[in-house]
């Protein structure tokens, strides 16, 4: 591999901009079994809470087309598991680290953050962004004001720098970026999932317990496209990009629309190496093109 | 990716179908992702296997058809490609002694090849396998062939048939309602039974969390720490 695709985001240095995203790829044990997760850029962890949970009731995951619906309700064993056991195994990974947050409060996003910080990770994601659980998140990254009162006050908090990751359900995602931006993020990830719903019709009720849920996969990358797009223009902050991104082609539009890095998530369910097949997608067009670093790209349309 | 050898139906909306493998060794109990190629639908279909040939190098499933994936495999030629991946899961403990098979459905399909298995470590224990089905015996002479004795049952509750006293270990797999009475029954009887559990999953490897389920040891994870788990400590839901 050459250094086409070395990337820095917020001084982590990173082999290539390739992340993992949280919720799809464990803390990188199983899919160590599969590959080899060191040529990752970066793998972040399944979304945490203060205490951990058990997750929701019912049905979890459902297909749509070229895409799913998933209603985990970040089942997770909690901050301080985190700390004992996870977070060493993911940094002798060879991966940049990334701690993804959630909270049911901002007492617990507080607490969550500052027991974080004795954890050896490169990046902390702060989800405010979660739709699955109730206040998991999504209902601080909704509205500009309490999206950037939560980052100000993590940010405060955690020693490691802060990415946001956003929430395609905001009326305005835009601002809700220039807010967190201004609450002190050192950059922004987007997006989480949409809100969707399925129903059962021979059963007359919603497929879900709790009615919404999640979308992601293929299905949603043109929105989540134009969103990135719309995001790393009004905002000075790095902005990684996700949403169904499925092959080396889509990660290089995410960048050409103004994203430092991108995340996999979903496609990795479906079809687990489909991360490599990325990463090395990605180079061979680099030099196809006599590109000297994929950074070069970022932010050309 | 695998070839798809042969795809032949075995009943009413019933299928086996059998693809190249020279990959890793298999259990019995343990299953595999077929994931068709393409988008939509998006995730791979966790099957249980069937059967497996070392020498010619295939592995089998028996699926039913049951949704649109399960149709799509079901309409692809031999000499297609589909992307299998695993194996995944387990798979079920070989254990010494007599032994009950007890399926359900579709969920007969991974009791074959471990009768198979069992007679081939000990030949001169008793397999005895019970089957039930809904409206039509399937693959009775299948079955015949890897045990020493099959009882089936249609249309009523195979547990029923089980003589719980009489087998140290049993081994279920089918509705879940089918497979916590089997639990609760061989619980009364002072038996070990282990369950082969089913649910929906995403990834198949114990990273995405979908197919959690209850344990007395807290959530476990169908794909990853199952699907075969010791009957008692499952919360059936």
């Amino acid at each position: 591999m050459s250094d086409r695709l070395k990337t820095t985001l917020f001084g982590v240095e990173m082999k290539n901009p390739v992340i993992a995203a949280s919720g799809t790829f464990g803390f990188g044990r199983e899919y160590a079994e599969l590959f080899d997760i060191s040529r990752l850029g970066g793998i972040s962890g399944k979304g945490l809470t203060l205490h951990g949970g058990p997750g929701n009731q019912g049905i979890r995951v459902w297909e749509t087309p070229s895409g799913i619906m998933n209603s985990i309700g970040l089942e997770n064993p909690g901050v301080d598991a985190f700390v004992a056991t996870e977070c060493d195994y993911m940094r002798q990974s060879g991966a940049a680290v990334v701690a993804n947050l959630g909270g049911h409060s901002k007492e617990d996003y507080l607490e969550g953050a500052a027991r974080l910080n004795e954890a050896d990770v490169d990046i902390l994601e702060l989800n405010i962004s979660c739709p699955n659980v109730k206040a998991g998140g999504m209902a601080f990254g909704m509205i500009p004001e309490t999206a950037e009162e939560i980052t100000r006050a993590v940010k405060e908090v955690t020693r490691f720098p802060l990415l946001v990751k956003l929430s395609p359900n905001a009326s305005d995602i835009v601002g809700v970026a220039k807010a967190v931006e201004a609450g002190g993020a050192d950059g922004v990830s987007l997006v989480n999932t949409f809100l969707g719903m399925a129903i059962d019709i021979n059963k007359r009720k919603a497929v879900f317990n709790n009615v919404y849920a999640g979308v992601s996969g293929p299905a949603i990358r043109p929105i989540a496209l134009r969103m990135v797009h719309q995001v790393a223009k009004a905002v000075k902050i790095p902005v990684v990009g996700l949403g169904g991104i499925a092959t080396a082609e889509d990660a290089i539009s995410f960048i050409m629309a103004g994203a430092a890095a991108i995340q996999v998530g979903t496609m990795t369910l479906a079809s687990p190496k489909v991360i490599l097949d990325i990463i090395d997608g990605m180079e061979a067009w680099c030099e196809k093109e006599g590109i000297a670093n994929i950074q070069e790209i970022r932010g050309i349309i | 990716m695998a070839v798809i050898l042969e795809n032949i139906p075995v009943g009413a909306g019933w299928k086996k179908v059998r693809l190249a493998w020279d990959g890793e060794k298999l259990r019995p109990g343990q299953f595999m992702m077929l994931k068709i190629p393409g988008m939509d639908p998006l995730l791979g279909r966790p099957i249980s296997i069937f059967d497996w040939n070392e020498e010619e190098k295939t592995v089998d499933f028996l699926y039913q058809v049951v949704g649109r994936g399960t149709q799509i495999i079901a309409d692809m030629a031999p000499g297609r490609e589909i992307d299998l991946q695993g194996p995944y899961g387990n798979g079920f403990p070989l254990v010494d002694g007599d032994v009950t098979l007890i399926g359900g459905g579709v969920g007969i399909a991974p009791l074959y090849r471990l009768a198979k298995c069992l007679k081939e470590a000990d030949p001169a224990r008793h397999v005895r396998v019970h089957l039930g089905f809904r409206e039509t015996a399937l693959m009775k002479e299948a079955y015949e062939s890897v045990a020493d004795e099959v009882l089936i049952n249609i249309g009523g509750f195979v547990t029923d048939d089980v003589d719980y006293t009489e087998d140290r270990i049993l081994y279920t797999c089918g509705p879940t309602p089918m497979m916590e009475v089997a639990a609760r029954k061989a619980r009364e009887q002072g038996r070990t039974i282990y369950v082969s559990l089913e649910n929906r999953m995403a990834c198949g490897v114990g990273a995405c969390l979908a197919c959690s389920c209850k344990t007395i040891k807290g959530n476990k994870r169908v794909c990853k720490d199952g699907p075969v788990f010791e009957g008692q400590e499952v919360f059936y839901e």
